[in-house]
C-alpha cells in the first residue's frame, strides 16, 4: 500500500511537470470544460425563464443537481482518464504489453499513469454551482448530512470509474471498446436533471442498469428533502461497490484473454 | 470534369473505406447522440407540463420533437472530422505528403469527407427523418409531410455543409498554435452546439440575442435548414435565409484562406 503511493506520488508529479512545461494546453483544456459547463447552464437558465419549477424544483434546486452531478464526474474524470485510451487505441496497438512487464497492478498503473487535470473545468463549475444555489436552495442540514455528503462522492464517483473499467476491458476481447465506452459513458446525461422525469423504462435502467441516478439526482434528493436516506445514500454506497466488483471481475478476466496485438 | 474524377475520387473512396472500417465507433457516437436526444425529449416533455400549455414559446411538443431530431440529423450531416484530421497531420508531418501532391489540399480533404457524409446520410438522416413523418402521422393523425421543404432542406445543408467544413478546417489550423487539441475540440462543440441552436432553438433565446445569432455562421449550419423543412419559414424568409448561407459559405470560405496563408509560414515538419 505504502509503495503504491509512493509510486502513484512520483507518476503524478511527473503529470504536473508536463503540465508546467504545457501550460497554454492546460488552460485551454480547463476553459474549454468550464464553457462546455456553463453552457449547460444557460440552458437551464433560459428554460426556466419561462416556467416556475420543473418536475417539482425550483431553479436553485435544478441548479444544485447539476452542480453535484458534476463532483463525481469531475473526480473520476481527474483520476482515471487513462481507461479511455486503454479503450480506444492502447489494446489495439499492442501498448498494453507494457503494463504487463511491470511489477506493479497493471489496472493501477493504467490509473495512475495520467492525472487528467482538464477536469478541473467541471469541478470548479461544479463546486461554484452548489455554492450558489445552496442558499436558496432549501437544503436538508444536518450533521449527519453533512457527514453523509463528504462520504457519498467518493462513492458516486466510484460509478462512474467502474463502468469505465468494465466497458474498457471489453478492449481485451474485441481490441478497441471506445464506441462501448462512449456509448455507456453517454448515460450520464441523464443524470443531470431528475430522474422523475423519465420514463418508467429508462428510469429502471438509469438506476439499476447503468446506474448513473446515484451519481446525481439520487443522493441530491436526499440533502434536498431530508427523505430516504437508505435509498439515496445507502444505494449509492452499495450499488457503486457492487459495480466496481463486477468491473474488477470483468477486467481480470479479460487479463487472462488478454492477447498481445500488433507487431 | 473527368480529370477533377480521377483525381478526387480515390479520396472518396478512402472516406467511405474509413467510415466502413471504424464503422463500431460510427455506430457509438450514433448511439451516443440518439440518447442525447431522448434526454431532451423527456426534458422538454416536463418543461411543456410544467409551463401547462400546449405551446412552449410557439413550439408544440411535436415540433419540438422534430426539432431535437432533425438537429441531431443536421448535427450529423454537417459533422466534419477534417478539424482533427489536419491537426494530426500538422502534429506529425504527414500534411508534408498531402501538401506536395498535385491537388488541391482542401478539396481532397473535402472528397475524403464527402465519401463518409454520403454514408451518414443513407444509413442514418434518412431513416431518422422517416421515422419523424411516422411519429408526426401518429401522433397528430395527418400526413404532415412537405416535399418541397425536404428538397429546400437538402439544398440549405448543402450549405450548410460548406459553412461547418470551413469553419472545422480553420479549428484545425489551430493546431499550430495550440497543442490541446482534445480541449480545443470540446470547445468547439459546445460553443457550435449553443450557437448554431442545437442545443436550444434560437426562437427560445431572449429578443436581441437571437436576432445577432441568426445572422451569425453558427446559425447557418444547423438552425436554416432545420427551421426550414420544420416549414417555419415563409417563402421569402427561406430565400433571405438561403441567401445569409451562402454569403457566409463564402466569407468562411476566404478567411480559412486567409489563416492558411498565414499558418503555413509557421509550419517546420521534423524527420520524415
Amino acid at each position: 500500500m505504502r509503495r503504491a503511493f509512493k509510486i502513484y506520488r512520483i507518476l503524478v508529479a511527473q503529470n504536473l511537470k508536463r503540465l508546467m512545461e504545457y501550460k497554454a494546453d492546460f488552460l485551454t483544456g480547463a476553459v474549454s470544460f468550464l464553457i462546455d459547463q456553463a453552457i449547460g447552464i444557460a440552458f437551464i437558465f433560459i428554460i426556466f425563464s419561462q416556467i416556475p419549477q420543473l418536475a417539482g424544483f425550483t431553479f436553485e434546486q435544478i441548479v444544485f443537481i447539476y452542480g453535484f452531478s458534476q463532483i463525481p464526474k469531475g473526480l473520476d474524470h481527474l483520476l482515471t482518464d487513462n481507461l479511455w485510451c486503454v479503450g480506444y487505441f492502447i489494446v489495439r496497438k499492442g501498448d498494453f504489453d507494457k503494463y504487463l512487464t511491470r511489477p506493479i497492478n497493471p489496472l493501477f498503473h493504467v490509473i495512475a499513469e495520467t492525472f487528467q487535470v482538464d477536469a478541473v473545468g467541471e469541478l470548479v463549475v461544479g463546486i461554484c454551482l452548489m455554492i450558489y444555489s445552496a442558499p436558496s436552495a432549501g437544503l436538508y442540514i444536518t450533521p449527519l448530512s453533512v457527514i453523509l455528503f463528504v462520504l457519498v462522492i467518493p462513492f458516486s464517483a466510484l460509478i462512474y470509474t467502474a463502468i469505465k473499467i468494465a466497458t474498457a476491458a471489453v478492449a481485451f476481447w474485441i481490441k478497441s471498446s471506445g464506441f462501448i465506452i462512449q456509448m455507456v459513458y453517454g448515460m450520464n446525461e441523464f443524470a443531470k436533471y431528475p430522474t422523475t422525469i423519465y420514463s418508467n423504462f429508462i428510469k429502471l435502467i438509469v438506476t439499476f442498469i447503468i446506474p448513473f441516478a446515484f451519481t446525481g439526482y439520487y443522493p441530491c434528493l436526499y440533502f434536498l428533502t431530508g427523505e430516504n436516506p437508505v435509498f439515496n445514500i445507502g444505494c449509492t454506497v452499495f450499488i457503486s461497490i457492487i459495480f466496481l466488483g463486477i468491473s474488477l471481475a470483468i477486467w481480470h478476466k479479460g487479463l487472462s484473454a488478454y492477447e498481445s496485438a500488433g507487431s | 470534369m473527368n480529370k477533377l474524377r480521377k483525381q478526387y475520387l480515390p479520396f472518396v473512396r478512402a472516406g467511405v473505406q474509413n467510415l466502413i472500417t471504424y464503422r463500431m465507433n460510427f455506430l457509438g457516437f450514433i448511439i451516443g447522440g440518439l440518447i442525447y436526444c431522448f434526454v431532451m425529449y423527456y426534458l422538454w416533455k416536463s418543461v411543456f407540463m410544467a409551463s401547462g400549455g400546449d405551446t412552449f414559446m410557439n413550439f408544440t411538443m411535436s415540433d419540438m420533437v422534430l426539432y431535437l431530431f432533425l438537429s441531431n440529423v443536421a448535427g450529423e450531416i454537417t459533422f466534419s472530422s477534417v478539424s482533427n484530421d489536419i491537426a494530426e497531420e500538422i502534429k506529425d508531418g504527414s500534411i508534408a505528403m498531402r501538401l506536395i501532391k498535385p491537388v488541391n489540399m482542401d478539396l481532397s480533404y473535402l472528397a475524403t469527407e464527402l465519401g463518409g457524409t454520403a454514408m451518414r446520410t443513407v444509413t442514418f438522416a434518412f431513416p431518422v427523418i422517416i421515422g419523424l413523418e411516422i411519429y408526426r402521422y401518429v401522433t397528430l393523425g395527418i400526413v404532415m409531410f412537405n416535399p418541397i421543404n425536404l428538397l429546400l432542406f437538402l439544398l440549405s445543408i448543402v450549405l450548410a455543409y460548406l459553412v461547418a467544413f470551413r469553419v472545422n478546417l480553420c479549428f484545425g489550423f489551430m493546431a499550430f498554435y495550440v497543442k490541446n487539441l482534445w480541449g480545443m475540440g470540446i470547445l468547439k462543440n459546445s460553443i457550435i452546439n449553443f450557437l448554431s441552436g442545437s442545443l436550444i432553438p434560437l426562437a427560445f433565446m431572449p429578443d436581441g440575442l437571437r436576432t445577432v445569432l441568426e445572422y451569425m455562421p453558427f446559425a447557418s449550419m444547423s438552425y436554416t435548414p432545420v427551421m426550414i423543412y420544420m416549414g417555419k419559414y415563409d417563402t421569402s424568409e427561406i430565400i433571405f435565409r438561403l441567401g445569409i448561407q451562402a454569403v457566409w459559405a463564402i466569407i468562411i470560405y476566404g478567411i480559412s484562406k486567409l489563416i492558411w496563408v498565414g499558418a503555413i509560414r509557421k509550419l517546420s515538419v521534423q524527420g520524415g
